[in-house]
């Protein structure tokens, strides 16, 4: 008897941490990547957010995004999936925003990078200054 | 009479006809930032890779991250590839980068310091300033760490394929106590096969 109190206890607990994937996110945050106002309640919601194509568009897509504070500075990992049976060949660069909206570092410089047919590539940055506090990856086909 | 009109027709007409064949110049801005794969030789891509990815790293080291704005002075970057690549724009490129970020100051390094001195002497010892307004000499700040690096490459080429792999290495020293604070690197493979 004693027993199945203790289980029933503590089951709501158990579920309440599986209900909540972002873990103890901050308001504005999602996976540790600021969002500001938007309704993020999923990696792909994240991932669509913050990824942008620009140029010649590329089956290539950002599948995880996951951010981190270092110092005052945002540490990003994001995973490129190349689902398809051929190697592909992307650009991709992260632009960097500030507080009020603007851009918060010069444009980047493209990055060439290389995925093998049926794989993942992780990609990982920091920001350039602590002015930096939101993001967006673009992506474009170098094929 | 006859035959000189018909050499100058001749020689018009051939005229007309190179200045047909020869293309026209177009001239047009590119991006500054896109990728450049024109040759497999050390290109503005690399350059502002490797500079990128060096600033971004060493903005993370405890010895940069936790200093109160540390000084630094740029040594060489040893070419040690079979081509010439110009190492004082890539850290000429990495000092922006580092100084865009706010948390490193740079002291006068070896290559300016001849332009520096000749400044501080012309201020002080031509007779032509203001001794108010004159900079005082020994008022130089010492950096306190150094950043060196290599850049070397391997090639190979079989047949109508060429593969070029540059690894790009950097380190910041510790001047007074020779530690290696920080190091990393950056890898680029670029391919060019014909055909």
């Amino acid at each position: 008897m004693k027993h199945s109190w203790t289980i029933a206890a503590m089951l709501p607990v158990l579920f309440a941490a599986c209900a909540t994937p972002k873990g103890f996110e901050q308001p504005g945050f999602a996976f540790g990547c600021p969002i500001g106002e938007a309704k993020v309640s999923s990696m792909d919601d994240l991932v669509k957010l913050k990824t942008t194509m620009e140029g010649k568009r590329t089956t290539i897509m950002a599948t995880e995004m996951r951010c981190a504070k270092t110092g005052d500075l945002m540490k990003i990992d994001a995973n490129l999936n190349n689902d398809s049976s051929t190697v592909k060949r992307i650009a991709y660069k992260f632009r960097w925003i500030d507080r009020e909206g603007m851009r918060a570092a010069d444009e980047e410089t493209w990055k060439p990078v290389m995925l093998y047919e049926n794989s993942n590539l992780v990609i990982n940055t920091v920001s350039p200054s602590n002015k930096a506090v939101d993001f967006r990856l673009v992506l474009r086909s170098q094929e | 009479m006859k035959t000189a009109t018909r050499n100058l027709t001749i020689a018009l007409a051939a005229a007309a006809a190179l200045a047909g064949c020869a293309k026209e110049e177009k001239t047009s801005y590119g991006d500054a930032r896109g990728v450049e794969t024109l040759t497999n030789t050390f290109g503005s891509t690399d350059l502002q890779m490797i500079a990128e990815s060096m600033a971004r790293s060493m903005q993370q080291a405890p010895a940069i991250h936790s200093g109160n704005l540390p000084i630094v002075t740029v040594q060489e970057v040893r070419n040690k590839t079979s081509e010439y690549i110009e190492t004082r724009a890539i850290t000429d490129s990495i000092r922006s980068e580092l100084q865009k970020g706010g948390r490193v100051r740079f002291a006068v390094d070896a290559v300016g310091m001849q332009q520096q001195t000749e400044e501080l002497n012309r201020q002080q010892d031509s007779g032509l300033y203001a001794k108010p307004s004159a900079v005082e000499k020994g008022q130089m700040v010492g950096a306190q760490y150094r950043m060196e690096g290599n850049i070397t490459s391997i090639v190979k080429q079989v047949k109508d394929k060429k593969d070029v792999y540059y690894k790009f290495n950097l380190q910041l020293w510790n001047i007074r106590n020779g530690l290696l604070e920080w190091s990393d690197e950056k890898e680029i493979r670029k391919t060019t096969s014909k055909g």
